[in-house]
């Protein structure tokens, strides 16, 4: 037996020390509305935390309790629906629509409510939007400058042989870029973005594609020279300004739309602040500040972006015309199938 | 001298020696690589030396946050499954219970089901009982799946426990109490505390059951990466891991210091 000392009254002094640092209460902010949000990490989190929830806890007297941590709407899902886990959700559209199909997000924002709608690009509230689109990313083709690579100017451009093994997509099960490109697959291949056949067989002919979960990883992948020419949203390129030998390229067949989406949830008891949260996402000057923070197209017309932001984003009639909104509704209704179709083609 | 004859066997064995020690050090020595490269994204091979992933860690307040509260919850999980475990393993071994078998199995559960099931059906449960996502809960979360290791281990020493020792004491006229806690928990304090590091590691490196558990602001370490890893892919996630490695290594030594694991060896 050693000599050290295991006694009760160590491990109930430890115990105890342990437990009342936890137990410390931590501030309750007794009359003060709380706000439940969703919101990304990152820069978009560290300008989100540090300057826009601050300003708008001041503004409305509320606190604001952001949720950063993954997966979303599995939280919500699994939350009564009388009591949210989340008043607003911020998320992309592929998982607004399941989140509506679920009847867990409202499906539209009154500009009774949200007054700055009146101000957004009609694609921030078309009929591919649950809620409101308050930014947009353009998902194209990014490509390395040194590698001897022309220019894309179609999406076609990555089936090319001389890509094979070099060039980068999503898994498209938990991606929703990958989900988008195979949607474009269809109408560049076939009869349209629904024609599930054209698009498998075209996804056939991007063998040997490497595949990534995230746009983080296919951002590193470009960078790395792991791939030479990948599917990515402009920002993942435009965050880097030139230091790196990457390039974003617009193919003619159109950008796919990244819709950042917030929607209200039916079951919130502060659906007034809630609006009034989705509103000041929406002023001019929030919309400024995180568009030239992250590199999203903002989804307000009166934002006056500096020169170098309003040359590459999307931020006028003309150049948000080129962007490509998918049919999420439909997506979602035909994901397994299409998840198990496509493992199958990866795969084999 | 006689030189030693070359024998098959020996060459085999040593191989596959080697292989396993490779095959465990080998991520350790990638991360060590990518938490010491220069290159402003995690790539192999490395393009230079550099301390910057470190510095990007320790300096960050959301990755000191997170690292405090996984260190402060791995704690508590620690005492707790000690605790709980110890004593469930003492009432299976000793307590003549009917269905021992069963009931060991049933303790053992938590380990069977999948995690991110585990936490998302407390996520679940807490909010339908209106608790939100405290710090408690998320340590009952983790202490659901760390005392699995603690009975185990306990139940491996008590399976070769003399109780000859606690009747000689009792015979001496020791009360219940005092041979509890000068003879039988001396006594199991090995297979106690080996578990309780086990404890200690799952819950500091616990990501599925965390998921659904953190509350905003009170993301733990693993979850913090996790979510880092989305956006910005560097060294920095390197650095965190070594720093966690480090920092696993550093609590057995503290242990073996202060409580002293010679012991162990007897498991």
């Amino acid at each position: 037996m050693t000599d050290n000392k295991f006694t009760r009254r160590t491990v109930l002094k430890t115990g105890a020390a342990v437990m009342a640092s936890l137990a410390t209460p931590s501030v309750v902010l007794a009359q003060t509305a709380i706000l439940n949000i969703t919101t990304w990490g990152g820069k978009w989190g560290d300008v989100m935390k540090n300057e826009v929830l601050p300003a708008f806890e001041k503004e409305f007297k509320c606190s604001v309790r952001a949720d950063q941590a993954f997966p979303f709407l599995p939280k919500l899902q699994a939350s009564p629906r009388n009591a949210p886990i989340y008043d607003v959700l911020h998320a992309n559209s592929n998982e607004q629509w399941k989140a509506l199909e679920e009847g867990i997000v409202s499906p539209k924002l009154d500009v009774k409510d949200v007054p700055n709608l009146k101000d957004v690009y009609p694609y921030a509230v078309s009929d591919k939007i649950v809620g409101v689109s308050i930014f947009t990313s353009a998902v194209g083709l990014g490509y390395r400058t040194d590698k001897g690579i022309t220019k894309p100017t179609s999406w076609k451009d990555l089936a090319d042989p001389k890509f094979a093994g070099q060039r980068g997509g999503y898994l498209i099960p938990v991606n929703g870029l990958g989900q988008a490109h195979l949607m474009m697959l269809g109408k560049l291949y076939g009869s349209g973005f629904t024609d599930l056949d054209a698009a498998y067989k075209a996804l056939e002919t991007l063998k040997p594609i490497k595949l990534f979960d995230f746009t983080g990883q296919m951002e590193k992948a470009l960078l790395s020279a792991e791939v030479n020419i990948g599917i990515i949203h402009d920002s993942g390129i435009y965050r880097y300004e030139d230091k790196e030998p990457i390039e974003f390229a617009v193919p003619s067949e159109g950008v796919l739309a990244l819709e950042q989406v917030l929607s209200v949830t039916p079951g919130s008891k502060v659906k007034e602040l809630a609006h009034a949260y989705i509103d000041f996402m929406l002023r001019p000057d929030i919309q400024k500040k995180l568009s030239e923070a992250v590199w999203y197209s903002p989804s307000n017309t009166k934002v006056d972006l500096d020169p170098r932001f309003d040359a590459k984003l999307f931020n006028t009639p003309e150049k948000v015309s080129q962007l490509v909104q998918m049919d999420w509704k439909w997506y979602n209704e035909h994901k397994d199938e299409i998840d198990l179709r496509v493992a199958r083609i990866l795969r084999g | 001298m006689r030189r030693r004859k070359y024998n098959l066997g020996n060459a085999i064995y040593f191989t596959m020696n080697g292989a396993i020690l490779a095959f465990l050090l080998a991520p350790i020595a990638i991360i060590t690589v990518f938490a010491l490269n220069s290159a402003p994204y995690i790539s192999f091979p490395p393009t230079g030396f550099t301390l910057g992933w470190f510095s990007k860690f320790f300096s960050s307040p959301e990755f000191m946050n997170a690292f405090a509260l996984s260190l402060q919850v791995a704690a508590a999980v620690l005492i707790l499954s000690m605790l709980i475990g110890g004593l469930c393993a003492l009432a299976l071994a000793r307590g003549n219970l009917p269905g021992n078998r069963v009931l060991t199995a049933f303790f053992m559960s938590p380990l069977m089901l999948p995690a991110i099931l585990t936490g998302l059906a407390l996520f679940q449960i807490y909010l339908l009982m209106g608790i939100g996502r405290p710090i408690w809960g998320l340590i009952m979360g983790h202490t659901l799946v760390a005392v699995p290791y603690v009975l185990r281990t306990t139940l491996a020493v008590l399976h070769n426990f003399d109780r000859k020792i606690e009747e000689a004491a009792a015979i001496h006229g020791a009360p219940p109490a005092r041979v509890f806690f000068e003879i039988t928990l001396p006594l199991i304090r090995p297979g106690v505390l080996a578990g309780g590091i086990f404890a200690f590691i799952v819950s500091f490196d616990q990501f599925p059951i965390s998921l659904f558990l953190v509350a905003p602001g009170g993301e733990t370490l693993p979850v913090v990466l996790f979510n880092y890893m989305k956006f910005d892919l560097d060294g920095a996630i390197a650095a965190a891991s070594m720093v966690s490695i480090l920092m696993a290594i550093a609590v057995v030594v503290l242990l073996e210091k202060v409580i002293g694991l010679k012991a162990y060896v007897k498991l």
